[in-house]
């Protein structure tokens, strides 16, 4: 019941698959590539999707539950259509483009951002199949595609030619910095575990059965086997994504909305769809690394996958209807002086008992 | 006074707390030039180059450190500024500074070095009547454009005449700024405000920061004017002035103005209010004030969470509860001019039982709402974090600056004028004044949701005594006359804890059916003065957590 099956699976990375339906196999590496494309056309759409729908709908669905209001429920059954007009409303907005702006940079930066976190979501196994590539080095690459977003953020600060924007480019930067050693940290004591960089390795490392209680199988998840490494990255990871109270560089109430004040229509919904992507590749890679990634039974591993980042997202969503923002030098004191220091005491430790054991 | 806790008695006071005003005259020595009645207190009027003289001697030596309000205004033959000064201890002993100054040179020696807050209020006067202050550090029109022309509540205004507004080309906002400390600094200056999302209405802050950190604020204020004193000024006592209160502090708190203007007309007047009115008065103005401070925990919450969070919309929903109510009250829900010169508009909604009803179950659930309150929002570690230790006005600073209310009681400044000068039928109620003495944004939220709850306590006492109050003795109004015409001359200034602290009105009469000059003392104003001592040297996210913790309304500022 620990889902081990669905985990062997993912040996065939989703373009081969593509190619052998398709019959693309005799192209050469021209197939290879078409097939290529397509896979990644679809895991894109997936993750597109799922974007659209939590951007304008569930966020606020979610937030209203919270804050015990209804939210949209007038457009299409449960306001579901609001996604539709929504979409329509900001792409028909006038982009407006600021004086003074450092054209290049500034146009870059929203593409920079959607399009680092859409990046990550290739070494992914999402499942029943669908896992575009499986490089040696997955977890590495994931994250250095994620942390690409603060270059974005940077750069869409200080080319907006406007104060609030530069001071929410340089908090990204001090907040990059404070969370993006102990995340590696803790993931490297993942790796101590799973003895492996490659993400398949890492799913299939936590499809053993850890123990069993009464008839049910408790997988060796390392959510279970190192809850404090779960807790720790998972706050990290909310570091990551910039939610509250961790959304500094946005700040609404202090320095207005930071590096996107200047955005407008196109560029502003690439702005907030890399924030979202961000936010589910951050919930994709916690869903991988700590809970078995899309190991479930009955269920196949897409719906698994699918739920476990929607649980993640709904955690963010809670963190931001119930608590304050921290301050930058106290997120850069609690950064530096607690997570780093916890991150390196579970490395050492993790260390020490994988030593042991092994 | 009692002779076991022997306090030094200031020059001027009597042992049974009363002001000996002779006593004072003869402390204040030859810059009396004579003194004049008012109705509240007597007034001495000073040379107008002997001001700061005068007043060093009245707040060192007779003890007089609170200066409530500044008051100018022009006569045919002379302009006046009246300095209305009070104590913290003892509120009730008052008296008036009047300083007259020549029609065709209008300069007066500035009150700046004694009272800090004078420093704005001069500016108002300069700005609005048109009155120089020798030696003022910064004497600059507040409330309207720099390039405005003429003084509106001067005689000779001449409304007609076009205002020119100058083009200013637009600054390169990244060029180098060394407003810091030194000419070596390099700091930069931002607008906070007047659109920003956490400035609680149109609000300008001159900001200078040097990194992160402030390094000067200056609060531009006046894109609410609504010239609110001079609509006063043309409206009759009776009938026409009373609904202007409601605009002043807009946020629900209407009653409580009302309150302060119903307060000074029927002194003036000398208008006996019937018991019963007392009571309901009492009532309603008390539900107002949670209105409002639920709406300061509501933003301020906003302010530190950061987004419009569960908090929030917590506090506006049980806040709905409280609006429902003053709405079967008065029928209004957010301009209730429910109060008359005399008494109030109307009786309790029928069904009374229904009223008292809805009103006991709001306050039966009060305590388990604030209880929620504090676990979501006073006991979360990072709430204490940025709260507790920031924004820190120590209470010296907060008389100087004439500080009242919430923000004065937060810094440990025991002042309540519901106890300490007494009106309505707050005196026959058992009730606490809340003092917190952290100083801090943590310690005004804390007196806020305390005074919230002993609101409650108020208004279920007057709730049990207007379910037994007899039916044949429910008198709403007093027999008030259909014209007032009080008589020529008579001044009065009178305050009232409003919401946000002590919300005073200064009239003087002409013998007409309407004032001839009307001041409104705002209590936003004075609290919104002391930003820039909170400020200085603080994080940004901890200016706007201040701002938050002085709950301003902009409405009331510029009034």
């Amino acid at each position: 019941m620990n889902g081990g099956g669905i985990v062997a699976q993912s040996s065939t990375p989703l373009p081969d698959t593509i190619s052998d339906i398709l019959g693309l196999g005799g192209l050469g590496p021209a197939g290879e590539f078409i097939a290529a494309l397509i896979g990644a056309a679809l895991v894109g759409t997936l993750m597109l999707t799922m974007t659209a729908i939590a951007g304008p709908w569930a966020k606020r669905k979610i937030t209203a539950a919270f804050t015990d209001r209804i939210a949209v429920n007038r457009v299409g059954p449960f306001g579901l259509l609001i996604i539709v007009a929504d979409a329509v409303r900001l792409l028909s907005k006038e982009l407006i483009v600021p004086e003074g702006v450092d054209r290049p940079a500034w146009d870059l930066a929203p593409i920079v951002l959607a399009g680092s976190a859409l990046l990550g979501f290739a070494v992914i196994p999402m499942g029943s199949g669908i896992h575009l590539a499986d490089p040696e080095v997955g977890l590495v690459y994931v994250f250095a595609v994620a942390s690409i977003a603060s270059v974005g953020l940077v750069m869409a600060g200080y080319a907006s030619n406007n104060k609030y924007s530069l001071l929410g480019g340089l908090r990204a930067v001090a907040q990059n910095l404070t969370y993006e050693i102990p995340l590696v940290l803790i993931a490297a004591s993942v790796v101590l575990f799973a003895g492996s960089l490659q993400m398949s390795e890492i799913v299939a490392a936590q499809s053993e059965a850890l123990f069993t209680i009464g008839g049910l199988t408790i997988p060796a998840w390392y959510a279970f086997v190192n809850p404090f490494a779960f807790v720790l990255f998972l706050v990290a990871n909310l570091m990551e994504v910039g939610r509250n109270p961790f959304d500094i560089p946005e700040a609404p109430t202090e320095i207005v909305a930071g590096y996107q004040t200047e955005y407008s229509s196109v560029y502003f919904v690439l702005v907030y769809l890399g924030e979202f992507l961000h936010v589910f590749l951050g919930a994709a890679i916690v869903t991988t690394v700590f809970l078995g990634g899309p190991a479930g039974p009955v269920l196949p591993g897409i719906v698994w996958f699918i739920i476990k980042i929607w649980a993640i997202f709904l955690l963010t969503q809670w963190a931001r209807s119930a608590l304050p923002r921290l301050r930058i030098d106290q997120l850069i004191e609690i950064g530096w002086k607690g997570m780093l220091m916890l991150a390196f005491a579970n490395l050492v430790l993790t260390a020490v008992i994988v030593g042991v054991i092994a | 006074m009692s002779l076991e806790q022997p306090r030094p008695t200031d020059v001027g006071e009597t042992v049974d707390g009363t002001v000996d005003y002779d006593a004072l005259e003869e402390l204040l020595g030859d810059t009396v030039v004579g003194r004049e009645e008012h109705v509240n207190a007597p007034a001495f009027v000073i040379r107008p180059d002997e001001v700061q003289t005068a007043l060093f001697a009245l707040r060192d030596e007779a003890g007089f450190d609170y200066c409530s309000c500044v008051t100018a205004q022009e006569y045919e033959d002379r302009y006046e500024t009246i300095y209305h000064l009070k104590k913290y201890d003892d509120p009730t002993q008052e008296v008036g500074v009047v300083v007259p100054t020549a029609r065709d040179a209008p300069l007066s020696q500035t009150a700046e070095p004694v009272y800090r807050t004078a420093d704005w209020h001069e500016r108002e006067a300069y700005d609005l009547v048109g009155i120089q202050y020798e030696g003022h550090p910064d004497l600059r029109r507040i409330l309207l454009p720099e390039a405005w022309q003429g003084h509106p509540l001067g005689l000779d205004y001449n409304p007609e005449k076009p205002q020119i507004v100058p083009y200013r080309k637009h600054a390169n906002p990244l060029q180098p700024d060394h407003r810091g400390e030194g000419p070596e600094s390099d700091t930069m200056f931002i607008n906070i405000g007047p659109h920003h999302p956490a400035t609680h209405g149109v609000l300008h802050v001159k900001t200078v920061l040097d990194g992160e950190q402030i390094a000067d604020v200056e609060p531009d204020i006046g894109y609410l004017h609504r010239c609110e004193e001079q609509m006063c000024q043309q409206g009759t006592y009776r009938h026409q002035i009373m609904p202007y209160p409601d605009r002043w502090d807009y946020v629900s708190a209407g009653i409580l103005n009302e309150w302060a203007y119903a307060r000074a007309a029927e002194d003036l007047a000398d208008i006996e209010v019937p018991e019963y009115a007392q009571v309901i008065r009492t009532m309603s103005a008390e539900l107002c004030r949670i209105c409002s401070h639920m709406l300061a925990l509501g933003t301020f919450a906003l302010d530190v969470f950061g987004d419009f969070t569960a908090v929030f919309q917590y506090a506006f929903r049980d806040r709905e509860v409280v609006q429902d109510i003053l709405e079967d009250l008065t029928g209004q829900r957010l301009m209730f001019n429910y109060l008359r010169l005399g008494g109030v508009a109307w009786d309790l909604p029928e069904p009374r039982e229904e009223f008292f009803e809805k009103t006991r179950d709001f306050l039966d659930g009060l305590p388990q709402k604030t209880q929620e309150y504090h676990n979501l929002i006073t006991s979360n570690e990072i709430f204490q974090l940025r709260c507790v230790g920031t924004g820190e006005l120590p209470p010296e600073v907060a008389k100087q600056y004439g500080a009242t209310g919430p923000v004065a009681r937060g810094s440990g400044v025991d002042i309540d004028l519901r106890r300490d000068d007494p009106y309505g039928y707050y005196e026959e109620l058992d009730w606490d004044v809340i003092t917190e003495d952290g100083c801090d944004n943590y310690s005004r939220v804390l007196v806020r949701m305390r005074e919230v709850e002993e609101s409650a306590k108020i208004i279920e006492q007057c709730i049990d005594l207007l379910e037994d109050w007899p039916e044949d003795e429910r008198t709403i109004q007093a027999n008030v006359p259909r014209t007032l015409k009080p008589a020529s001359d008579t001044e009065i200034y009178r305050g009232v804890e409003a919401a946000k602290g002590e919300l005073g009105i200064y009239m003087r009469s002409d013998g007409t059916d309407k004032p001839a000059r009307f001041k409104i003392r705002s209590p936003c104003f004075c609290n919104l003065h002391t930003l820039r001592e909170m400020t200085q040297g603080e994080y940004v996210p901890d200016m706007i957590a201040s701002l938050g913790s002085l709950d301003i309304v902009l409405g009331e500022v510029d009034r």
